[in-house]
């Protein structure tokens, strides 16, 4: 396990000797690894750290609100407000990975803009170390490994969380004061509620899972989940006031993990279920019907896509 | 220091093998496979897991290097594929939750976890008979053969991944192979 404060010291001291007097900037994602990396870089070189984040209308529900919060202490923080941008590049995609490359490829364009406005020699990344061993394993394409560095020209790329687990990244985060939100919120994948929704991203799609997520995320918490989450699986018959309708199938997910590697379906009270279904079908006209997750990684992953 | 080299066979959970490693206190790194064998520099290593034996690298060569040797997953298969056994498709994927019988108390690798232990698996896969100078040391319902050891060569194997968070007492089964090795 990371011992907390030499470790903030000596990657403070790491980031100072790296960047010098130059400019750098950080893409913050609203999760704890970039998170992380941003405050350490902001104690090393202040307001020559621009930090960006960039709002791809694929955020959880209040996810831009609990940034500008966090980070208001940071004058350099620059918000971009990207949603339709995101939405149009999803058009008509249906693949996965054809979703995530979009996504990465937009993300480019957006934060190239920023970088280059500026005028930063040096990117700070929140790359953990289980991101440069699962790169490699083809399960699933990251988005925040590489992409960014070959798109701008920058003098050095600096990872001060690199040798890290998210355990780790977590504990540093209490110590640096960042929050219970950043500290304890669930992982979330990189390209958001778009691969919380099966085939194509669409905006209808899009806003039943981040409303699903909500319910999910509020009815679970007393569970103490490690992640929880519901995503958009389909379409399927119901019937609501003795009409008929053809809607969405919402799949919740709530696992109990240590690093995500494994994962066990949390055994939730069937109330708790229940609750979770009436507000989905209730909250939303266009949901059909409400369904659980049961499966353990492996064989399953944790998210959908 | 005892040293320890984690070979990637690309598996996804090889990265928490190190990591097991790191927290018990021994030197360890990830190696690659297709580093000649004369290159390695270690007191005992591991195999790990991964997708295919085809990409397994120099993992043969490495089981004639004089230190011990433990298997993980696929890296138990290499070990029974590379000697004299047989590895074959299981009839029912192990996934997640396993309960493993342990049939040998004094095994030096997992005797201690006697009688019984629970652990996580991903394997489709499996040994169908073990190599020569091997004894088969756990079972379950789902894969006959759960581990399997030669204590005078030093070679061991496991079909699960003691690695993982949710396997029971995977701990202790790197600090018995820490113990032969040191």
């Amino acid at each position: 396990m990371v011992d907390v404060e030499p470790f903030i010291e000596d990657a403070v001291a790491e980031i100072e000797a790296e960047i010098g007097d130059a400019d750098a900037v950080i893409a913050l994602s609203g999760g704890v690894d970039s998170s992380v990396a941003a405050a350490l870089a902001y104690r090393a070189i202040g307001d020559r750290l621009t930090p960006v984040y960039v709002d791809t209308g694929l955020m959880r529900k209040g996810e831009t609100e609990q940034i500008r919060e966090t980070f208001s202490y940071m004058d350099s923080l620059r918000i971009v407000e990207a949603q339709d941008r995101f939405l149009d590049s999803l058009a008509g995609i249906t693949d996965p990975e054809g979703k995530r490359h979009a996504i990465g490829e937009q993300f480019i364009r957006e934060f190239e803009q920023e970088a280059r406005s500026a005028n930063a020699e040096y990117l700070v990344q929140g790359t953990i170390y289980p991101d440069r061993i699962e790169s490699e394993g083809n399960i699933k394409s990251h988005h925040n490994v590489g992409g960014l560095p070959e798109a701008v020209d920058f003098e050095g790329i600096v990872e001060p969380v690199r040798d890290l687990y998210k355990d780790e990244v977590r504990t540093v985060a209490r110590e640096l004061e960042l929050g219970a939100v950043t500290e304890e919120r669930m992982p979330f994948p990189g390209p958001g509620l778009a691969i919380r929704v099966l085939g194509e991203a669409t905006r209808e799609k899009v806003a039943v899972a981040r409303e699903a997520c909500h319910v999910v995320e509020e009815e679970t918490e007393a569970h103490d989940p490690w992640q929880a989450f519901a995503a958009v699986v389909g379409k399927a018959t119901g019937v609501k006031g003795d009409n008929r309708v053809h809607g969405w199938v919402v799949s919740v997910r709530s696992v109990e993990s240590r690093d995500g590697m494994t994962a066990r379906a949390q055994e939730l009270p069937w109330e708790t279920l229940q609750r979770i279904q009436s507000r989905i079908t209730g909250e939303n006209d266009n949901v059909a019907r409400v369904v659980y997750d049961v499966t353990h990684k492996p064989p399953a992953t944790i998210e959908y896509e | 220091m005892t040293r320890i080299a984690v070979i990637d066979n690309h598996g996804q959970f090889t990265h928490l093998e190190r990591r097991t490693l790191r927290d018990l206190g021994v030197d360890v790194d990830i190696v690659d496979n297709t580093t000649p064998p004369a290159d390695i520099d270690a007191d005992g290593l591991v195999l790990s897991g991964g997708p295919d034996m085809d990409r397994i690298g120099n993992c043969p060569a490495y089981l004639d290097l004089d230190v011990p040797v433990f298997g993980v997953c696929l890296g138990m298969q290499i070990l029974a594929a590379e000697l004299d056994g047989e590895v074959g498709a299981g009839d029912y994927g192990g996934y997640a939750d396993v309960d493993v019988e342990i049939l040998d108390s004094e095994d030096p690798l997992i005797g201690s976890l006697a009688p019984e232990t629970r652990v996580w698996a991903s394997h489709a896969d499996e040994v169908k008979r073990v190599p020569e100078g091997f004894a088969r040391t756990a079972t379950s319902d789902v894969c006959d053969v759960e581990a399997m050891s030669d204590p005078d060569r030093d070679r061991y194997g496991v079909q699960w991944h003691p690695e993982v968070a949710h396997t029971e007492r995977g701990e202790e089964v790197f600090e018995n192979f820490i113990d032969v090795c040191e």
